[in-house]
């Protein structure tokens, strides 16, 4: 005879049996009752966090690092509305998390109750799927089916939203196999071998190929990256990759032509605008990746492998589209080639590689560096050097800082980069590393970020303290929001409007407040020790790199512009205005 | 470049659970599509499903990403264009409400009949009247009873099959 449990004791078991070893959350009165029980047991670890905007980023780093889902714990109303930026954040760049929310009890629903938020209408839009359990009887159901539609398919955030009273009910509870079927979300997970056929063929053709591969290898797990590490070899294309996409296959790799789009190299968007194929891998066509639509990759046939069937034809047309997971489709493709015995010839593509190379000569990452104030593209290639023999995690929070460190950090393993790209939340960095850094507790995490950004939740320094999290924060401190001042400079007759960061903190007292280490840097020439230092120091550490409040992020493609209409370096100019139509673009 | 946009009936079945729509209804909004008529209704209460049939007009880019994203809803069980099939029934229900005055009652009796229409209720003041056809027909008839005071109408919104068996097993 099974015995009763109550509903909070289920969201624990439920938890336990999806192999839940981490939650990130904050209690609040709708939620006692399932505190009272994660209080009870010990296989469960929560993490306090002190803002439920972080609890939601530190369960993305945890996700996005390890390939599990993160899981969040909440209050009711303000608890449930803080996560919304999070689900947002997680819901654009597809990373499984389920987040638990507490309610009023049932039957004051409606009735603008104390914290009362409609959770589930609220998330409709940035969530996966969310539930309202009104009964005890589908509340396993919920937890389980929760977990199943977060990670598969194409990943996203679930929200369960359980009032009260629900937790406070008893219902038998026989673990997850005795709960009703949760598999009825059955993504289409097997591509057809017809296209697989044909996409080899196209392959075989391409004289001018690009691969530009994106998060979607990463989410499809380690088998989809060597596959495609695999696939790289076997054809000597050249690789660009998405700043979702970063680490996918070795960044170090000599196929490997830099990160495309806005901020990304000469020769990756060059490649991209002058290919005949384009095998677009588990992205999604961004815009800041097309730049301006008509004119982008003009002359490529475009094949587009993904799980996401709506993210075809959605902004750019294909000619070839591959529905499935990636890792099976790459896997079917390499079967193909090898059963076939097809050979690519180094010859057909040594032209394009050619002009590729030419391109690269151009070195567009150069900037010109200076001995008396430090430049943030040589504080982050100064980083790269001394770190990137110890494969470091590295989070990001969002602007200038953000490209720069996908133009200039090396990733050689995929799930070693967390940065917000789809929703671009200044304020990710600091609790994804807490997240990260939870999960790989011996690694090295390093949060590269901005005076403005770190600041959006510095609070969380207090559960870096309590958790003894020995992150890095890498604040390139350039006393400006620097992407917005990079803008307003391009494209507002330089009027600085509330782009200049006054009143900022002393980083090393407040490092120091929180019982952490405080460095503060200014001159190139201790670059190198305040790293190896901070590398050293086993606890928690701020740098607080003072760099050269002026310099701007290039190369950049402006608003509405096409990938041959780079600008280079400050010194190139705009070609005329740039267009209403441009103007408005974001 | 302009692309032609053309008129869709997109006919899904759902699980009839709450807030099931106003998934479908946000996601249109949401994303900046248009819903031109909507019709919801239970039709297997055994397997608690229901089915909406939402008319909507797009390029077919448009369209295809609206079926894209309708079908990733997790409640979604089927999506099925009934317009990209051969052949198709569209019918529309509407009641109306008309201010009858002495003598113009036999001129609206006559009408009625001509037209085909039904007699729901009537009393010394008002007549109520049921039709159903296409959305043509029905905007018609509205025009042609505009010689009268319409006190009030009300239309039900598109429901829609299309011919054959195969396509529903699909």
């Amino acid at each position: 005879m099974m015995k009763k449990l109550s509903g909070a004791r289920i969201v624990i078991e439920a938890l336990i049996q999806e192999n839940v070893k981490v939650i990130f959350g904050y209690p609040g009165g709708a939620v006692l009752p399932i505190y009272d029980e994660l209080f009870k047991q010990n296989k469960i670890r929560h993490i306090l966090v002190r803002h439920e905007q972080a609890a939601v980023h530190a369960a993305e780093g945890y996700a996005r690092s390890t390939g599990k889902v993160g899981v969040v714990l909440v209050t009711s109303g303000p608890g449930a509305t803080n996560t919304v930026t999070g689900l947002t954040d997680a819901m654009m760049d597809s990373v499984p998390v389920v987040c638990i929310s507490g309610q009023v009890p049932t039957h004051m629903i409606g009735n603008d109750a104390f914290q009362e938020a409609d959770i589930v209408g609220i998330t409709r839009p940035c969530t996966k799927h969310n539930y309202l359990v009104k009964e005890i009887s589908k509340l396993a159901e919920s937890i389980h089916s929760a977990f199943h539609i977060a990670k598969n398919g194409r990943p996203g955030p679930v929200l369960v939203d359980i009032p009260k009273d629900i937790q406070t009910f008893e219902t038998k509870y026989g673990g997850k196999k005795h709960t009703k079927s949760v598999s009825f979300y059955k993504p289409n997970t097997k591509p057809s071998l017809d296209t697989i056929v044909k996409f080899v063929n196209l392959l075989v053709k391409s004289k001018k190929p690009i691969f530009y591969v994106g998060g979607g290898v990463i989410n499809s797990g380690s088998r989809a990256s060597l596959y495609l590490k695999k696939l790289l070899k076997i054809t000597g294309y050249p690789c660009t990759q998405t700043l979702m996409g970063l680490g996918a296959t070795p960044t170090s790799d000599d196929q490997f032509i830099g990160m495309l789009g806005m901020h990304g190299t000469y020769e990756a968007n060059l490649s991209m605008n002058k290919s005949d194929l384009m095998i677009c891998i588990g992205a999604r066509f961004d815009d800041r990746i097309t730049g301006k639509v008509s004119g982008f990759s003009p002359k490529s046939k475009k094949v587009h492998l993904d799980i996401d069937a709506s993210s075809f034809n959605k902004s750019v047309n294909v000619d070839l589209l591959i529905q499935g997971d990636l890792s099976k489709i790459l896997e079917m493709t390499l079967k193909f080639i090898e059963n076939k015995r097809i050979s690519f010839s180094k010859e057909k593509i040594s032209a394009w590689w050619n002009q590729i190379n030419k391109w690269r000569a151009k070195n567009c990452l150069n900037y010109k560096n200076s001995r008396s104030i430090i430049k943030p593209q040589y504080a982050l290639q100064r980083l790269d050097s001394l770190t990137k023999h110890l494969d470091p995690f590295i989070t990001t929070e969002v602007g200038q800082h953000q490209m720069w460190a996908a133009q200039f950090l090396t990733f050689n393993k995929p799930k070693h980069w967390m940065t917000s790209g789809g929703l671009g939340t200044m304020g990710y960095g600091l609790p994804a590393a807490m997240g990260v850094q939870i999960a790989h507790p011996k690694d090295l995490v390093i949060d590269v970020a901005g005076e403005a950004s770190i600041l959006m939740n510095i609070q969380e320094m207090s559960t870096i303290k309590q958790y003894r999290l020995p992150v890095k924060i890498f604040i390139l401190n350039n006393h400006y929001m620097g992407m917005v001042r990079q803008w307003q400079e391009l494209l507002h007759g330089n009027r600085l409007s509330e782009s200049y960061m006054d009143s900022l903190p002393d980083f090393v007292k407040l490092a120091e407040s929180f019982g952490a280490t405080g460095l503060r840097v200014s001159k190139p020439g201790e670059m190198d020790d305040l790293i190896k230092e901070m590398i050293k120091i086993k606890g928690p550490v701020i740098c607080d790199v003072v760099v050269d409040p002026k310099e701007n992020c290039f190369p950049m493609i402006p608003s509405g512009s096409t990938h041959d209409q780079m600008l280079l370096g400050p010194n190139d100019k705009l070609e005329g205005e740039i267009s209403e139509e441009g103007m408005v673009l974001v | 470049m302009t692309e032609s946009h053309s008129k869709h009936i997109l006919s899904i079945m759902v699980d009839n659970e709450p807030g099931v729509l106003a998934r479908i209804v946000g996601l249109f909004s949401g994303r900046g599509y248009n819903i031109e008529s909507l019709s919801v209704s239970e039709v297997d209460s055994d397997r608690f499903l229901s089915r909406v049939t939402v008319v909507t007009s797009g390029t077919k880019n448009i369209i295809d990403q609206i079926k894209a994203q309708v079908r990733k809803l997790i409640p979604v069980h089927n999506l099925i264009d009934i317009t990209e099939l051969k052949s198709f029934i569209g019918k529309e229900l509407i009641l109306m409400k008309l201010d009858i005055k002495q003598n113009t009652v036999l001129k609206i009796h006559k009408h009625i009949k001509n037209i085909g229409a039904k007699i729901l209720f009537e009393d010394k003041t008002v007549i109520i009247i049921e039709f159903s056809g296409t959305p043509t027909e029905i905007s018609s008839l509205i025009k042609k009873m505009k010689v009268y005071n319409i006190v009030e109408l009300t239309r039900s919104g598109l429901v829609s099959m299309a011919l054959g068996k195969d396509y529903i097993r699909r």
